[in-house]
Parts: C-alpha cells; structure tokens; sequence
C-alpha cells in the first residue's frame, strides 16, 4: 500500500492528466487505504485548478477542461455514492431563449456543482418566465444565464430586470461569446465572467455584491 | 513543348474570367507582375482613389493602399436591407444574393463571402435542421445524426450534385460574382470538417471523441473532406477571388494545438491545397478564443486570417502585428458586442485604434471579429466602412 501522501498526488494528477483509465483505480486505493473523503475530494479539486490555472496561462484548451471535469465528477460520485448534496448555495442556470448551444452553459455548471454550488440546471433555450420562476422556486441565491447568439442575447436584459424586481437579493451572472462586462453591466447584471476559468471567482464576488449592496 | 502548353493553360484561366468580367485567379498570375501592380497602386494611391480591386490587391499583396479595405461581414443582417425573411435568405439563392448585393451597394466594403451559416454542410449529410425566423438557422440538437460513435464510420458521402443547400451556396455565388464583376470581391465558405461534424454530433460529444476515440472521428472527418473537396473546387470555377475555411476548433475555444493538428490538421490541408491547386487563396476565418495562428499557417498557407481574438502566442495587436504581418494579410477584429450595443462613434473608434495598430504597411483589411450580429443597427456597419475610409 502507497502513503496517503503519494495516492493524494496520483489522485490530482489524474484528474489534470484526464486519464480515464487509472482514475477509477487510484480512487479504489484511496478509499481502501482508508482515506478520508474530505481529503480526496480536496485532491481532486487540486487537479482541477491544476488545469484552470493552465487554462488561464492558455496551456491547455476547453477541451482538456470538460475532460477534466468528468473526472472530478466522478471521483466526486464515488465518494458522496452519487448522492446530490442538499447542502451549498442554490443556483439556477440556463441559455436563453432560441439559443441552442449549451456546451458553454454545461461546463460552467459542471464547476459549479464540483465546487459544492447546489445547481438547477434549466437546459437551453428556455423561456425568461422560466428563469424568474426558477429562481423563486429553490430561492436561489445566484441566477447565471448564458447566450452564445447576438440574436438571442437581448433576451437576457428583460430577465435580469425581472428577477431584480421579483427576487432582488438574488446576484445574476451572465456569461457568452457574444456578451461582454459593459454589455452586463447596462443590463444591471451583478457580475460578467468571460471564461470558464473567472466563473468562480466572479460568481462570488457577484454574491458579494448584492449582499453587501455595492452597486457593479 | 510542355512549358509552353502550361504557359498558354496559364494565360488562358487568367484571360478568361477576365473577358467574362470578373476576378481571375490571383494564384495563376506570376508574383513579380502582382507586386509590379501592387507597387503601382500603392504610389497611385497617394495622388488619386484606387478601385476596390485596386485597393484589395494592393493589400494583399501587403502594400499601403490609398486607405485600408473593409469587409463589413453583412450576412444574416443583409437580409433586412432586401426585406428578406431568414429561412428565404438561408435556402432561396436569389434572395441571398439579393439581401448581400444590397449590402454591398448600401453599406460598401471591397469584399464578402455568402457566409450564410454555418449548417449548410451538415443540413445535406441529412442533420436535422431548424429555421427559426430571426435568427440563424441551426442544426437541431436534440436529433443529432451522428448518436453514438459507430455512427462516425456510418455517415456516407454524398454526392455534391445532389446537395440542395451547397447548390445553393454555389448558385449564390454564381449570382455574386456576375453581378458584383469588377466592383468588389466575392469569397467562397466553407465550415472545416470538424466544424461540420459539430453541426452533426454537438460540439461536448465530438470533443470527447476526439480524444477517446480520435480514429472514429477521423474516418467520419475523411468522409466530411472528401465531399467539401469538390465544393471548394465548384466556388473556385465560379469565379470567386478565394475561400475562406471556418476552422473554429483550431483555438483555445476548441481543441489543443497538439490535438488539433492530429484530427483536423491533415484533412484541412487537403482541402486548402485543392484551392491553392485551382489557383485561388485561402482565408482562414477563426473566431475562437486564442486562435492557433501558427499551426492554421502551416497546415493551410493562407493569405488571409480574419480573427476576432488575438492568437495564442501574442499578446497585444503590435506583437500580433509584428510576428504574423509578414506571413499573412490580418483581417478583423472589431468586438461583435460593441458592433450590437455600441454607438457608432464608438465602432468608428475602435476601428481606429485598430487601422493604428495593424494597418501600417499594409496587409490589413479591418472587419468584425465574427459576422456582424444579424439585429445589431445597421449605422454600425456604416461606421466601419467610414472609418477605414477615414483613418485608414
């Protein structure tokens, strides 16, 4: 049996290397060495901001990240038995309405539950009437919406508006090609995150915000 | 006997279209005559205002013309100038040609491609498709025609005779370069082999395919290759000045540079050397996020890369400028969010700082990153073609 030290490092090193093959594996060995959950876990997040990190520097591409991510959710699975965490705070996401691309929606939520945010996946091409009922719903404390087609992104404007009158203590972050800080700002968005790998850091901060009450 | 006969082919491709009123290809004609020309202009350019062709080739062939080309990339919004619906303009070659022929007359720029979207390709290998509208037309995801991955080396070639939406890219083209002539140039469109494999299998699938099951994707992207072949030859016959290849997935916002190369590198490369073969250029067209300009560079050769991010390996416009203006003719790269929201003082601004920073020398046309948002205000196109007139 190798040192809880050496498996940690195999565990995170998987993850970054993506390697599908072995993760199963050095996640068995952990967990019959008698690891505990909260320090796999905590490894597995290490590779992942392994890659975040390389993907902030352009090392490696999008791809390498989804990769990544399926992983990490697998190490997670195995861990919590598959169980979805009733804890973390509640998020809704979606792409809105006409838009069909979800690629971009669906590693940005992958993140999101990897980093414990309780997520309520709304698809694509959802209706803005959805989104403000999302919210009320599983009184979510963040919306994020994305677009990825100029044509489909005023939608965005009136939703934010919407859920700022119905459910103003909830921080809307939206994110999308085509979609920039000025653009979020003017539609009295609380946040903007250009990639995947801000959307964590400007999340929070967005949170921060409206809990605090600093205008953007 | 042999040199001779392939002087008088030459001369031949060359005189041809140009008694029938329209762009010969750039590639046929020697280098020292293109320069001789392009020097000329370039000197004229000072005194008096050069045509578009004039101002175009003087740029590609990166000299200072009288000021710099513009391709204010109308497509989808084009149609609102002809008061055309969107499925019309996606599926009824008149009505595109009519919709960009407007632009082309109301807006201005020297050059265009009917790049009308980006399923063409796919919708004639059988995907599904959707014609939303307002709004660009689109695989429908939810039926994907390639399912499962032993549905890569089921996907059949087809015939290009019998692909109704390339015949009607091809007799958009066809209407274009007949009534365009000598006005301005028409470029042919192409999606890349993996950007058309997208359209059929969704972009999240096909990644993890390519690195789990790269031979898979690979037999599907030679079949894809295989039909885009003859397509690009059929636009290059028609006349256009070159094509231009969305190779999207080669940036950051697709694949690795390593990966890109392996899956996609050798099948592009067919289809640019087919083009070059014909005599005609390549336009490389990449919207990605840090966009593999070196890698796009020696697996295609192109004389043009539009782009709307800077590339991977450079960081400001003057690096950009500095490592890749001799190599290729840059062209790009106003932000498509200010193109929608902006006022147009402030499209005419960044353009400037732009024609600042990458038009010195030459080899710059200034254009959007990405085709211009179909509902943006139109004034904002305007703007674009003002300013290159302006400080360019």
């Amino acid at each position: 049996m190798r040192e809880k030290g050496v498996l940690l490092n195999n565990l995170e090193e998987v993850v970054w290397k993506h390697n599908d093959k072995i993760t199963g594996e050095t996640l068995d060995e952990a967990l019959n060495a008698g690891i505990a959950p909260d320090d796999i876990r905590h490894a597995l997040l290490q590779g992942f901001e392994h890659v975040r990190r390389r993907l902030m520097s352009n090392e490696v591409s999008i791809v390498d990240m989804l990769l990544c991510i399926d992983r990490v959710t697998e190490g997670l699975n195995s861990i919590s038995g598959g169980k979805a965490t009733e804890e973390g705070i509640p998020l809704v996401i979606g792409v809105v309405e006409g838009d069909p691309h979800d690629l971009g929606k669906n590693i940005i939520a992958r993140i999101y539950k990897t980093y414990g945010y309780r997520v309520f996946d709304l698809g694509r091409d959802v209706p803005g009437k959805l989104f403000v009922k999302g919210v009320q719903e599983n009184k979510a404390n963040v919306l994020a919406l994305s677009a990825m087609m100029s044509t489909t992104m005023v939608e965005m404007r009136s939703i934010i508006q919407e859920v700022k009158v119905k459910s103003p203590d909830t921080a809307v972050i939206v994110g999308g090609a085509p979609v920039d800080e000025t653009l979020a700002k003017s539609w009295g968005a609380d946040g903007y995150a250009e990639t995947a790998v801000t959307v964590l850091e400007e999340t929070q901060a967005a949170i921060e915000r409206v809990r605090e009450g600093i205008p953007w | 006997m042999d040199r001779e006969k392939k002087t008088f082919r030459a001369a031949g491709a060359i005189l041809k279209p140009i008694f029938e009123g329209h762009m010969p290809p750039m590639g046929l004609i020697p280098d020292s005559l293109l320069d001789g020309f392009a020097r000329f202009s370039s000197f004229r350019g000072h005194l008096l205002r050069l045509t578009n062709i004039e101002r175009l080739v003087t740029t590609l062939r990166h000299r200072e013309p009288d000021h710099v080309p513009c391709c204010p990339m109308l497509y989808g919004a084009s149609r609102r100038l002809a008061g055309v619906s969107y499925p019309d303009f996606a599926l009824k070659p008149e009505a595109t040609a009519e919709s960009l022929l407007a632009a082309f007359e109301m807006i201005g720029g020297e050059a265009f491609a009917p790049a009308i979207d980006l399923s063409i390709e796919a919708a004639d290998f059988g995907q599904q498709m959707v014609y939303p509208d307002n709004s660009t037309p689109h695989p429908d995801y939810a039926h994907p025609l390639i399912e499962d991955v032993s549905d890569y080396r089921r996907l059949e070639r087809i015939e290009l005779k019998e692909a109704h939406r390339m015949q009607a890219m091809l007799e958009t083209c066809r209407i274009l370069v007949r009534r365009i002539g000598f006005k301005g140039a028409v470029s042919g469109f192409a999606f890349s082999p993996l950007g058309v494999l997208s359209m059929m299998r969704g972009a999240e699938h096909l990644f993890r395919d390519c690195v789990n099951y790269p031979s898979e994707v690979m037999a599907a992207l030679q079949t894809i290759t295989d039909v885009l072949i003859p397509y690009v030859e059929a636009q290059c016959d028609i006349g256009v000045l070159g094509v231009t290849l969305d190779t999207l997935f080669a940036s950051w916002s697709g694949l690795s540079r390593e990966l890109w190369e392996k899956i996609e590198g050798p099948f592009v490369k067919e289809i640019a050397g087919a083009i070059r073969r014909k005599g005609y250029i390549v336009v490389v067209h990449n919207c990605g996020d840090a966009p593999y300009f070196d890698s796009q560079i020696r697996f295609m050769e192109p004389t043009v890369i539009t782009f709307a991010r800077l590339p991977d390996d450079c960081s400001s416009p003057k690096e950009l400028k500095k490592r890749y203006g001799d190599q290729v003719v840059l062209m790009g790269y106003i932000d498509t969010a200010l193109l929608s929201y902006g006022t147009p003082y402030d499209v005419m601004e960044a353009c400037r700082k732009q024609i600042e920073d990458l038009a010195d020398g030459g080899g710059f046309i200034l254009a959007p990153g990405c085709e211009f948002p179909p509902n943006a205000p139109l004034e904002n196109a305007m703007a674009i073609v003002k300013a290159a007139q302006l400080y360019g």
